[in-house]
Formats: C-alpha cells, sequence, structure tokens
C-alpha cells in the first residue's frame, strides 16, 4: 500500500442525469507515469478536477499519500505536493515567465503574507523559480511575459510552475494539447525526466507520446475504467481497441 | 522600470509645483485646491489597491471615505463641546489632534472594511459591484437619519484639527500634510505591489484559477486588499473632513463613490501615480470648465469615454514612460 501515492476509490459523479464519472477505481504508484486515455467526453477533465478539488465527487473517495483529501479545497491539496497542469494553458498572462513561476514556490513555501520587501529581489523565491524554469527547458526566457511566449513555450511554463509546486505527484491534463511534433518529442523527454520527482498521472491524446512514456494505462469510456495495465496489455485488449484505439491501432 | 518611477516622481512633483507656485503668487484659494486634490489622489491611491491591483470593482468606497470624515467630525465636535464622544463601555473623549484622529479614523474604517469586504467577497463580478454599492447606502441613509450628528444638514467643527508644530489653518501648511500623507502611501502602495503579497493578489486579480493551484486562496488576500485600501480612504476622509470643517451624508454617497474611481480610471488603473493624475485633471475641469457652465461633468464624461475606449491606460498610459511594464 506503501507504494501507492494517489488513491481512488468507487468514484462518481453526475451532472444532472449524465453520469459523468461512473465508479472509477484508480491509483498512482510512485516512480510510474500512469497515463488516462478515452475517447473526448469520456469525462477525464471531470475526473481530473475532482482529484484537484476543483470539483466535489458525490461519491467515493480520494486518499492522497494515506490521508483522505475529500474536504480539502483545492488550495489546500495543492499545498500537500498535488500539482497540476491545464488542459488550456492557464497562466498570468501579463506576469513574465520568472513571476509565474515565482508565484507557484510562493504557494508552496508559503509566506504570502509580506508586504514590504520586494518579491523580485527575494531570491528564496527567483532561485527555485529560475531553477525550475531550466529544468522545464526555458532557460533565457525568465523575463518574458506569458503573453508573449509561444504556446509550446507555454506548456513548459506550465510544467516549470508544477514542479516549483514541490510536488508529490503531478496531475498533466494534455500536457501535448497543439503542439507541433517536435515540441511533443522534447516534451515526451521532459516528461521522461518528470518522473523521477514524483509519479505523474496523465491525461494525453498523443498516443506516441502516451506509449513512449507510460507505465500503465487507464482507459476511461463514458465515465467508466474499462481497462488497466501495462502498455502492451492495453494496446492488446480487444475491448480497449474496439472502443478507443480502433481507429488509431 | 526606472521611467516609471521617474514619471510618479513627476506627477507628484507636478501637483506640489502648483501649491507653491500659488502660495508664491499669492492665492491661497489655489492651494486649497491643490489640496482637495492631493486628498481626492490619496483616496484614489486607497482605491487602486482594490480596484487596479486587487481586480475589486467596489463601488461603494465613498463609505470608508465617509466613515473616516465622521469619526474626525464626531470626535473634533465633542472636543470643542468638551463632552466625551462614549460614557458607556467606557469613557472616550473627543480629540482635535489628527495624530491622534488618523489612527482612530483608520481603525475604524479598517473594521467597517473587515465586515463589509468579508461578505461582499463571497461574491463577484457585478454582484460584487452591487452589493458594495447596497453597503455604501445602508450607511449613507443610516448618516441621514442620525440627528445626534447633524443627520441631513452635517457636521460643522469650526475650528481645524491640529498637527504638533504646524498652523494647520495655513493652505499651504495643511497641503504640506496632506502631500506628505500621500507619498507616504504612494511609498506604502508601490512597495506592497511589489512584494510577495503583492505577486498573489495580482495573479489572483488575473487568473484566480492559478492561484488556486498554486496552494493559495484568494479570498484572505482580496480581504486584506480591501482592508488597506478602505484604511487609506478612511485616513483621506478624516483630511476632507478637515479641509472642509465639515462633514455630511454627501461623503458617503454613491455619487462619491463614482467619483473616486474616477479618479482612478481617469489617471489609470493599477498605476501608482494614475490617481494623482486622475483627480488633478478632475479638479481642474472642475474649475476651468465648471466657470463654463453647469453641466461641465456632461463634458468629464465624455472624457471618461475617450479613455476607457482609446486609452486604457488612462493619462498616465499616454505619457513618456508610462506605458505598462509588467
Amino acid at each position: 500500500m506503501s507504494d501507492v501515492i494517489l488513491n481512488i476509490r468507487g468514484l462518481e459523479k453526475s451532472f444532472g442525469a449524465l453520469k459523468a464519472t461512473d465508479g472509477v477505481t484508480l491509483d498512482l504508484r510512485r516512480g510510474e507515469i500512469h497515463a488516462l486515455i478515452g475517447p473526448n467526453g469520456a469525462g477525464k477533465s471531470t475526473l481530473i478536477k475532482q482529484i484537484t478539488g476543483e470539483l466535489r465527487q458525490d461519491r467515493g473517495t480520494i486518499t492522497f499519500e494515506g490521508q483522505a483529501i475529500d474536504t480539502l479545497d483545492a488550495a489546500a491539496r495543492a499545498r500537500l505536493g498535488l500539482a497540476r497542469s491545464f488542459q488550456v494553458s492557464s497562466v498570468v498572462p501579463e506576469f513574465t515567465a520568472l513571476e509565474n513561476t515565482m508565484l507557484a514556490v510562493l504557494g508552496a513555501g508559503g509566506g504570502v503574507f509580506r508586504f514590504l520587501r520586494p518579491a523580485l529581489q527575494d531570491r528564496a523565491l527567483t532561485d527555485p523559480a529560475r531553477f525550475h524554469l531550466e529544468q522545464a527547458g526555458l532557460a533565457g526566457r525568465e523575463g518574458v511575459p506569458a503573453s508573449t511566449l509561444s504556446h509550446g513555450e507555454r506548456r513548459r511554463l506550465e510544467i516549470a510552475m508544477a514542479l516549483a509546486m514541490r510536488p508529490r505527484a503531478f496531475l498533466l491534463d494534455e500536457p501535448m494539447a497543439g503542439m507541433g511534433a517536435e515540441g511533443a518529442r522534447d516534451l515526451t523527454a521532459i516528461l521522461s525526466d518528470l518522473r523521477a520527482e514524483a509519479p505523474i498521472l496523465l491525461v494525453e491524446h498523443d498516443m506516441d507520446a502516451v506509449f513512449a512514456l507510460a507505465d500503465r494505462i487507464s482507459v476511461l469510456v463514458y465515465g467508466r475504467i474499462i481497462a488497466t495495465g501495462p502498455v502492451a496489455e492495453i494496446r492488446a485488449n480487444p475491448e480497449v481497441r474496439r472502443s478507443y484505439l480502433g481507429e488509431e491501432a | 522600470m526606472r521611467r516609471v518611477a521617474i514619471l510618479n516622481a513627476t506627477v507628484f512633483a507636478a501637483l506640489v509645483a502648483v501649491a507653491l507656485v500659488a502660495h508664491l503668487a499669492g492665492a491661497p484659494y489655489v492651494v486649497t485646491l491643490a489640496t482637495k486634490a492631493a486628498i481626492f489622489a490619496l483616496a484614489g491611491v486607497g482605491l487602486n489597491l482594490a480596484l487596479g491591483y486587487g481586480g475589486m470593482v467596489s463601488f461603494g468606497h465613498a463609505v470608508f471615505f465617509g466613515i473616516g470624515g465622521y469619526v474626525t467630525g464626531i470626535f473634533a465636535s465633542h472636543a470643542a463641546a468638551g463632552t466625551p464622544v462614549l460614557t458607556f463601555p467606557f469613557t472616550v473623549a473627543g480629540s482635535a489632534e489628527m495624530l491622534g484622529l488618523w489612527p482612530m479614523a483608520m481603525v475604524v474604517t479598517a473594521l467597517a472594511a473587515l465586515v463589509i469586504g468579508a461578505l461582499s467577497l463571497r461574491t463577484s463580478g457585478v454582484y460584487f459591484i452591487m452589493v458594495t454599492l447596497a453597503f455604501a447606502q445602508m450607511v449613507y441613509y443610516f448618516a441621514i437619519s442620525w440627528r445626534a450628528y447633524g443627520g441631513e444638514d452635517g457636521l460643522s467643527f469650526y475650528v481645524r484639527n491640529s498637527f504638533p508644530g504646524l498652523n494647520t489653518f495655513a493652505p499651504l501648511q495643511f497641503f504640506a500634510i496632506a502631500a506628505g500623507l500621500l507619498a507616504l502611501a504612494m511609498g506604502f502602495s508601490a512597495l506592497v505591489t511589489r512584494s510577495r503579497f503583492g505577486l498573489a493578489l495580482q495573479a489572483a486579480r488575473a487568473n484566480r484559477q492559478r492561484v488556486m493551484a498554486s496552494g493559495i486562496r484568494p479570498f484572505a488576500l482580496q480581504l486584506t486588499a480591501f482592508v488597506l485600501s478602505a484604511v487609506i480612504v478612511g485616513l483621506a476622509g478624516s483630511l476632507y473632513a478637515d479641509l472642509n470643517r465639515f462633514v455630511s451624508p454627501a461623503m458617503l454617497s454613491w455619487h462619491m463613490s463614482g467619483e473616486i474611481m474616477v479618479f482612478v480610471i481617469l489617471g489609470g488603473v493599477g498605476r501608482l501615480a494614475g490617481p494623482v493624475a486622475g483627480a488633478g485633471v478632475f479638479i481642474l475641469l472642475e474649475q476651468v470648465l465648471g466657470g463654463v457652465s453647469e453641466y461641465w461633468q456632461a463634458l468629464l464624461g465624455l472624457l471618461l469615454l475617450a479613455i476607457v475606449l482609446y486609452a486604457p491606460g488612462g493619462i498616465l498610459g499616454l505619457l513618456p514612460g508610462g506605458r505598462r511594464h509588467v
């Protein structure tokens, strides 16, 4: 059990008559990349939001490092080290890359209520922020406003911010979305290195990336997990091929 | 970065220069106008913390301006009459000392802002605007019906409160007090907006979801900024009461809330010296156009419209060095 960092049991969430999450049971283990795949509308984002605390489940429990987190809000879960990236880049556009990353350092380290010292001269914020930007492949782009970063760079900025959260687990919601083939290859290498920092629950449509990165794959269809297992097993699973991979594999 | 600092200092220096030149030219009336501009600017600097940096469009900041004014008026009138302000549960004497009145006005506004902010911040957008307006109107009508302190007619006190070592009746000396507090508030605002708190506050304005995902709750940030903002506006209200030696419910009305907003928007939202430029131009227009026609506010409306449509950075955004940096 100690091997399991994030444990989701019997999660259910309905919006009116629609069962968006229908009894999902899933775990994330130390050192792994666990990919969550499924067709559009399968409920992947709804599931991620319940894990981050943006949505509250109707039934079921979520345990993070042995602690039930069902009653915690998104900010409290983030402080426990549940670091997420967003499907649509969600950064502060008028902040520079450095300032955005400093925000994540600040959230993880605490001490928000300090009013007098300039944050940009606070090396307790800027040093880790620079380090994580470099880790995410953004060295030299610290001073650029996020609004003028390229799409790919903004995806990397999200990774840098997740790294700055002192993560115990990553929840990455389609980090490759909208990236070109070359950008996706670079990011695949970065994500592969991230595994050493903390395990990753990876929602991704890019099957090349998923097959290259994942240790295990879970397939979500209509709010249910129809299969979980190692990559080879999932690729061979007839039900998965029929309901999801059919058109690609 | 440097150019912005120079611009801010220049705008402030221009206000001081107007007062000095007017004094030397023997036009105390103009010195008093500059004092009024400095006090309005102080209120604007306060509102700018909430509105510009915190993204909280409060349409009720007159309540803090008025509370600051009434605290000053009430204590001053009791001091003049030699009666205590309170006898129960403990005795509080009146005061005619600015150094005693300011902290009093600031503490009372802080408490009011804590309550109003905590309730208003449960809403956002248009509802936040309406709730802050509703609170201000409640206090406005309360003041109108509060006979003990003048009700609708307001409350006069005949002696301007004193400040050690200065003659507060001398226009230039009173201006120096107002301008000094304005400079302090601008310095404080500059520090706060660049601090850790300021970083998180501005992030919460731009992207609430991201701030939550970073482990920070926007509510506590915004409430703190709301209270800090109100305290500065309350201090401005105290000075304004002393300027006129009179307080009335008009200080609490939504017109006043709107005017403070106009200073900020005219000068430049989220810019340190924006409210100084805004208040200065407002007073200037009031004097120049007000002499031409009593409908001068229609022209002010046109100017505001032009600013909002074509120069969202306000007057400051149009000046060299005023381009947005962060």
